[in-house]
């Protein structure tokens, strides 16, 4: 089932099954901070604003109530999120 | 997991706080060795930086040296007589541990770049800009040790010292303790990533690249070790732990706020050191003060403290994939960056070369 997510002050999509979240807001060319991808720096994370989301690995940074780490998990409904100091896209290279 | 009964037996079965486990097996899993990293390129690329280049290298090179100096030794020193939960023990061994082998790699840079080490380490000493700040680093630390072996010597209460008056009390040494956490993270979280940003910006001009390679590993480490800093102060900020210490965290929110904006004016002052003669490509005083801004806002966040500066983006987008562990080299085939790991193959083959070679 596609679940939706949609990006506070920016715009909703639908990732790709295979991806973690963090993999498919950067197919979004969503300017995302990001670090170690394994759970462990915590540079990623994200306010959980609705919605509900799965870990495949437990994370190892300090994760605050309220924020997710995308770099460990994908969406398990639908989710609005919100990008500490906004939505922005990555200009085209 | 401070200031409890002391620890007993290294027992792991029943844990209070299984995230320091966690951190243990990951830094475990991390281990390496500078001499696995290749510097014979470093050599000449270093010969021929400019002057100023030299400079802005050899200063980045001492200060992070200073650095792991401070956090090789001082966790054992002053965290070890306190600590009351055996996985918090180890966790902290194998935290000063991997900083060691970060204070081996500096030596292991330094010898391959320079012919006389010892002017780049002697100068750590005397270089005012670097003692500058080293009292800085080391006064909560001091501070903590200070107290603590007042308190094994004579217990809680007034005692007279050297003609002083020293009030002795646990509440007091767990103010300390908890300051000297907020530097260890501010150290651990903005200094050392204002001394990756530089060692890094050489490697984006594909210069100095073994050593950005070994700068790499050591930020994966630091990483990792800001991820515990930040947990032993959530943990306590929380009071999950001791109902105390939540008091004293809010207690001192506003104290701890200006150790983060008091290290981030201090490494601005810095960036004025390094690029005194001259920026490098890539890299000036301006950009790397906006960095300093930009991780302090950053790190401020993670531990719930309003940011000290107007937010702004990332001013140096290429850090995220040179600090991303993905990248980092485990196998020596996998080669990203030009300098091998173990094993150099010569791919310069010349006919010659079969010349006594016969079937």
């Amino acid at each position: 089932m596609a679940n939706i997510v949609k990006i506070m002050e920016g715009f909703s999509f639908i990732p790709r099954s295979e991806l973690n979240l963090l993999e498919a807001l950067e197919s979004q060319n969503v300017d995302i901070e990001y670090q170690c991808r394994e759970g462990f720096c915590g540079s990623c994370q994200v306010q959980l604003v609705a919605g509900e989301v799965e870990y495949f690995a437990e994370p190892i940074a300090f994760v605050p109530d309220g924020k997710i780490l995308p770099c460990c998990c994908h969406a398990k409904s639908d989710l609005t999120i919100e990008i500490p100091g906004g939505c922005h896209i990555k200009k085209e290279q | 997991m401070f200031f409890g009964r002391s620890v007993n037996v290294s027992r792991y079965d029943v844990q209070k706080h299984p995230i320091f486990e966690k951190l243990i097996e990951k830094q475990l899993s991390f281990f390496w060795r500078p001499e696995e990293v290749d510097l014979s390129t470093d050599r000449s690329d270093f010969a021929h930086l400019p002057e100023h280049e030299k400079h802005i290298f050899l200063s980045n090179l001492k200060y992070q040296t200073l650095l792991d100096s401070v956090q090789g030794r001082s966790p054992n020193v002053a965290l070890l007589p306190i600590v009351s939960l055996p996985e918090l023990e180890t966790w902290i061994e194998t935290w000063a541990f991997s900083e060691t082998i970060h204070s081996r790699s500096y030596t292991h840079i330094i010898r391959n770049i320079i012919t006389e080490p010892s002017v780049v380490f002697d100068d750590i000493v005397n270089n005012e800009a670097i003692v500058n700040r080293a009292s800085d680093i080391t006064r909560y630390y001091d501070d903590l040790i200070e107290g603590i072996n007042q308190y094994n010597l004579l217990g809680e209460g007034a005692h007279q010292i050297n003609g002083e008056t020293v009030h002795v009390s646990i509440k007091d040494l767990k103010r300390k303790l908890y300051l000297t956490l907020v530097s260890v993270n501010v150290l651990e979280a903005i200094r050392f990533y204002v001394s990756f940003a530089c060692s890094f910006a050489f490697a984006e001009r594909s210069t100095m690249e073994g050593n950005a390679k070994i700068i790499k590993l050591i930020a994966r480490d630091e990483a990792l070790h800001l991820t515990g800093t930040q947990h032993m102060l959530q943990i306590m900020a929380e009071g999950k732990d001791d109902p105390e210490m939540a008091e004293i965290a809010n207690e001192l929110h506003a104290e701890a706020r200006e150790i983060f904006i008091a290290a981030a004016e201090q490494e601005k002052e810095w960036a004025e050191y390094l690029f005194q003669d001259g920026s490098m490509i890539g890299l000036n005083k301006d950009i790397l003060s906006q960095y300093v801004e930009y991780i302090t806002n950053q790190r401020m966040t993670a531990l719930n403290f309003e940011p000290a500066f107007p937010s702004r983006q990332n001013p140096l987008p290429w850090m995220n994939s040179w600090l991303n562990s993905d990248h980092v080299q485990v196998a020596p085939q996998e080669v990203e960056v030009s300098s091998y790991l173990v094993g150099q193959i010569d791919n310069e083959v010349q006919t010659d070369d079969f010349s006594n070679f016969s079937l």
